[in-house]
């Protein structure tokens, strides 16, 4: 399926690809000249690395390229580059990023800024392909960024904002760029790839500075320490993420000076919001029927809009309060699960909950699980939900349960 | 109601490196909770030490600086030690306090157990034999010679052990105007803001020759300094140091700064007395392990020797003569090596010893019957 | 490699130490590590990078070398030392490999030769980490060596039983009880053996042990100066672990090779040269047998007669029966004997 992106007028000295996510990352990869790249078979993610090898062996990019014997050995291998130095990149998939999960919770504390692709898939057992969220959100309180994407375009410009955001002094934090399971890895779209000289302008070199591993900066890097020293220690890294928000929007500012395009609000895209009463919220591809949903519901005169939040963590909380309140009702449909928690929500809708708790007004909220396994979400999924969100608009009360769309009952 | 815990922070504990346990018996549920999930508390009745080489002080494995070993005694607590020495000697290494708090001793040596075989010296029931004489608000004798019998590990050897140093338990007053006037060195710690980011801190610079280009002293960490763990110091005669470069090849702490002359002097900061020095060294009488406590301070031996030859001569022997009586027992040698050492004088706690290290060379060291081997 | 064309893979060329007086006087790991008295792990940190030099980037993963030897605050590196995961020795040395490379290929960092050493205890490198190493030592390309510091349990964690652990040994996860006299009934790993066979394109597996200094660096400098990955097993007493006089540490390590328990040799090239006192027994010198090694550790105290038997069969086997002694532990098909077994 080939998903056709409303792309904006291609700047001369960009040229326009017909690539899949995975793709459009592997040319953002290149034009950010990574040093060390390391691969580990898994689907869906694996087909950025098959993209990347193809560049090396072709000679667009120069880069150490390890295949690694397994993710653990995959994400260890390019923190170790990174801290000598090297720009890195790596990636997985499912169970994949969860067997590197060791290797993954120690990256943020050695402010290690690597850039990883995450392949969104759902969790063994059964084996599925499809996408769910639930293998990026494992990271979401360890002091890794979040971003999702949900077209090829955001995937190239998203891969040269994370380079920029994740290796800037004041936050050296890792960050994982999430893209949905086939529906974004697999699907090629109209996208433009921006010019080696623009992007040099925009990302500067890597400098590890002071925590540089190397003989002429003698340092010595994560000796063990106990009560004494790691509150402090996470105290840090609580001020790195808050120190996040601010580069962040720098980054997305700068991108639009130098590229002529991209988001304004690099947080979340709203879409039909202004005059919105039933706002939808979701994370990645899911936004794709729901844009077409909301058009035909527009035509039948309902007024619904849709924000679809790109940055998870660091988390947009005033901006999205902001946004949220105004309408009458809110949907939020994830496309993950937290099994047992408040009102058996997912991930998102109790992140938003948590948000709007100090809100002057706090409109009614949904929540929905939809998509799950890489399930399709369709026509009638949003359709219900918008529906339901009417009846909580009128009634002014929310649902305090949480409601599966498109499951068999 | 009671709770007994080892200090966290020194756990694992390391062999030979000074580790804490505590044990809080409260008269209410309510006290008892204050002490619960604690690391260590903030003050005890009574300091227990069982190795008197630990009055100099303790840097364990949990904390950074040096610290008395009378630093949680409450005032008018005690401070409860197996050793060999005098009052006087003693309070010579352990800290002056802010309040008078009293000593109490065991005469016994200091008690050493490797991991899996253990020495059966009766130290642990001469020690509640003693608390029963310190604390009887908590600890009737009766009660704890009772619980001897009942232990697995109890016997009447034992309970008789536990008797006996209620009976010889030594106590005495110490003033304020007591103890060693040294300030222990301390250490402060950073603040969040202050810390280096990314979990990192400085390498340890490179050493330097010691003079005139001459000999080599490496830089040594200024915020753990391993010394409080000597049971035993080297002691060197450089006349007779043959400059084979061994002991300074060997020692796993990087303890020897090189000399001009190419002699080798341990230095007393970083060493912490695991004798491999001695055990390499292939000159008789050149390198032999001492018992701490008849040191007074961390100086140079060598600088000592270059002053005045003759008088390190002397002050060299008269350490070594001592050592006759004080060496202490190390760990684990070979099989029933603990019961003959129990076998000499279970009174005085510990082995007797008649000359040297026990082991293989140690006949070689001084003259008379030898350990081990 | 087209690659090595546009870019070589140049070591440091550090010529083998010619005694005991040669040896560089700088240290570059001194004080400040809180490990056991007689810790002849630590020895084996400050000789691995007096052999190594300044020009040295060091990875630890953990173990007692982590934790008992590099607290916060209170490092004893000289040279540049970081953490890295249990079982990641591997990966750890061929990422700051990679790193050091791609940046002085692509010119973005002074180009010359950094020794990188990744070291692991025998759970890191052993059990947990064996894969990772073993894909290591197949990345020809990159030059680490990775050192594995054997002291025959996890002993950071209060000596429990691993892989490398020998028979029968007294640990805390294998005590000797009333019932069960033996809990540790298997035979320790043969690591480097297993690295050596396994790994056709590593150009160096040694193994070493510090009581013999000198030779125990000389080896180190050789895996560092042939290049690509490399290997080298260290067996390193424990008094704690192994309960015994701390004075004693090299003793120790002198009676496990008199023995015949630990062989030393090295690998180059896929030649075998044994060394030291192993080279004696290869060429007849009578082993010490297995009980006077046994018998001065307290974990052992528990062993019968029976026990100290098997133990020295174990070993007679690995010189009398293994294709080559103490290190490759296949036997050649025996026509003659199968046909006697037929009749």
């Amino acid at each position: 399926m080939a998903v056709v992106t409303p792309a904006a007028p291609a700047a001369s000295d960009e040229k326009e690809l017909l690539i899949s996510g995975s793709e459009a990352v592997a040319e953002g990869l290149t034009l950010a000249d990574i040093d060390v790249v390391t691969g580990y078979p898994i689907r869906p993610y694996d087909t950025v690395i098959q993209a990347i090898a193809k560049k090396i062996s072709g000679g667009q990019l120069v880069a150490e390229y390890i295949v690694a014997e397994g993710e653990h050995s995959q994400f260890e291998i390019v923190k170790h580059a990174s801290t000598v130095g090297a720009r890195v990149f790596c990636g997985s998939s499912g169970v994949g990023w969860a067997y590197a999960m060791e290797c993954l919770v120690v990256t943020p504390p050695l402010r290690v800024p690597m850039v990883c692709l995450v392949g969104n898939r759902a969790l063994d057992d059964p084996g599925a392909f499809g996408v769910e969220h639930n293998d990026a959100l494992f990271v979401r309180d360890l002091g890794w960024m979040l971003v999702w994407i949900d077209t090829s375009q955001e995937a190239i410009d998203t891969t040269l904002i994370a380079y920029r955001v994740a290796e800037d002094r004041r936050v050296f934090l890792p960050l994982a760029i999430s893209a949905d399971g086939a529906f974004l890895t697999h699907s090629q779209a109209l996208t433009l790839v921006p010019s080696k000289e623009k992007v040099d302008k925009f990302l500067p070199r890597y400098d590890r500075g002071d925590l540089l591993l190397h003989p002429d900066n003698p340092i010595t890097v994560a000796p063990q320490a106990n009560e004494d020293w790691v509150i402090e220690i996470r105290r840090q890294n609580d001020e790195a993420m808050k120190r996040a928000s601010t580069v962040i929007e720098e980054a997305y500012a700068d991108f639009r000076k130098v590229f002529g395009r991209g988001p304004e609000n690099p947080w979340f895209e709203e879409y039909m919001t202004e005059d919105a009463d039933v706002l939808l919220v979701g994370m990645g591809t899911i936004s794709l029927p729901m844009k077409v949903g909301i058009r035909n519901m527009r035509a039948q005169g309902k007024k619904v809009g849709l924000v679809r939040l790109r940055w998870f963590r660091p988390f947009p909380t005033d901006k999205l309060v902001a946004v949220l309140s105004r309408a009458k009702a809110i949907g939020v449909v994830d496309r993950d699960y937290s099994f047992g928690s408040p009102f058996n929500s997912g991930v998102v809708a109790n992140e938003i909950r948590a948000a709007l708790y100090n809100a002057a007004t706090r409109p009614p909220l949904l929540s929905f699980i939809c998509g799950l396994g890489g399930r399709e979400v369709t026509l009638e999924d949003v359709y219900k939900a918008t529906d339901l969100c009417y009846a909580a608009a009128n009634s002014g009360k929310s649902e305090a349960r949480t409601l599966w769309l498109g499951v068999r009952e | 109601w009671g709770i007994a815990f080892g200090r966290y922070g020194d756990s694992p504990q390391r062999n030979g490196i000074p580790a804490k346990d505590f044990a809080i018996v409260a008269d209410s549920k309510e006290e008892l909770e204050q002490n619960m999930a604690r690391y260590e508390p903030k003050h005890v009745d009574v300091t227990i030490c069982v190795d008197d080489t630990l009055s100099k002080g303790v840097e364990s494995w949990a904390w950074y600086g040096l610290q008395p070993i009378n630093r949680l005694t409450v005032p008018n607590g005690t401070v409860l030690m197996t050793s060999l020495q005098s009052f006087d000697q003693l309070l010579e290494d352990i800290h002056k306090k802010d309040a008078p708090y009293k000593l109490s001793l065991i005469r016994a040596k200091a008690s050493f157990s490797g991991l899996w075989v253990y020495k059966e010296d009766h130290t642990e029931v001469r020690i509640l034999g003693a608390l029963a004489k310190i604390a009887p608000s908590f600890l009737k004798l009766a009660g704890v010679c009772e619980a001897i019998a009942e232990m697995e590990w109890g016997s009447d050897l034992k309970v008789a052990s536990a008797r006996k140093s209620y009976d010889r338990l030594e106590t005495r007053e110490v003033k304020l105007t007591e103890g060693n006037a040294e300030i222990p060195y301390s250490f402060e710690m950073p603040k969040w803001w202050e810390m280096r980011e990314g979990v990192t801190i400085p390498a340890i610079p490179i050493g330097k020759p010691k003079e005139g280009g001459q000999g080599y002293v490496p830089e040594r960490n200024p915020y753990f300094k391993k010394f409080t763990t000597r049971t035993m110091r080297p002691v060197i005669d450089f006349d007779t140091c043959v400059k084979c470069n061994l002991c300074w090849i060997s020692c796993p702490d990087s303890c020897f700064d090189v000399m001009p002359d190419a002699t080798f002097d341990a230095n007393m900061e970083a060493c912490c007395g695991c004798g491999v020095c001695e055990a390499v060294c292939p000159v008789e009488n050149c390198i032999t392990m001492v018992n701490e406590s008849v040191f007074e301070d961390n100086a140079s031996q060598w600088e000592m020797w270059r002053k005045d030859k003759a008088a390190y001569k002397t002050w060299l022997i008269t350490k070594i003569g001592d050592k006759k009586a004080t060496a202490r027992s190390h760990g684990f040698r070979f099989r029933g090596q603990y019961e003959e050492e129990l076998k000499r004088d279970l009174d005085v706690g510990g082995v007797e010893i008649a000359a040297g290290i026990p082991g293989e060379n140690a006949q070689h060291k001084t003259a008379g019957e030898s350990e081990g081997a | 490699m087209a690659e090595a064309t546009t870019f070589g893979n140049a070591t440091q060329i550090l010529e083998p130490f010619r005694g005991i007086k040669k040896v560089t006087i700088e240290e570059y790991f001194t004080s400040g590590h809180r490990t056991c008295q007689g810790c002849e792990s630590a020895l084996v940190m400050k000789l691995m990078v007096k052999a190594s030099g300044p020009r040295t980037i060091v990875l630890g993963s953990t173990g007692c070398m982590y934790v008992a030897n590099t607290t916060y605050y209170t490092t004893p590196w000289v040279v540049p030392w970081m953490h890295t995961q249990l079982g990641s020795s591997g990966s750890a040395a061929l990422g700051t490999a990679a790193g050091l490379k791609a940046l002085m290929k692509k010119g973005k960092m002074k180009a010359e030769p950094i020794n990188v050493i990744a070291f692991c205890g025998d759970g890191g490198g052993a059990d947990m980490g064996l894969n990772g190493i073993s894909a290591t030592l197949t990345h020809k390309e990159y030059n680490c060596l990775i050192l594995l510091y054997d002291n025959e349990s996890y002993a950071n964690t209060d000596i429990q039983v691993s892989g490398m652990s020998p028979y029968g040994a007294n640990t805390t996860f294998s005590p000797p009880g009333k019932v069960k006299r033996i809990m540790h009934t298997r035979w320790k790993k043969n690591m480097a053996g297993m690295m050596a066979a396994g790994h056709t394109e590593c150009r160096y597996v040694a193994t070493v042990c510090a009581s013999y200094a000198v030779e125990m660096m000389n080896k180190v400098r050789r895996a560092l100066t042939i290049g690509g990955p490399t290997f080298i097993h260290s067996l390193d007493p424990c008094p704690k672990g192994w309960d015994y006089d701390p004075m004693l540490s090299h003793e120790q390590g002198e009676l496990a090779i008199e023995t015949g328990i630990f062989p030393l040799y090295e690998v180059e090239d896929g030649v075998l040269k044994y060394y030291g006192k192993t080279k004696a027994i290869v060429e007849g010198r009578p082993r010490k047998p297995v009980r006077e090694y046994l018998l001065k550790q307290g974990r052992f105290a528990h062993f019968t007669e029976e026990d100290l038997a098997y133990f020295q069969a174990k070993v007679d086997e690995m010189w009398d029966k293994w294709e080559v002694p103490g290190v490759v532990p296949f036997r050649r098909f025996d026509a003659a004997k199968a046909a006697l077994s037929v009749k």
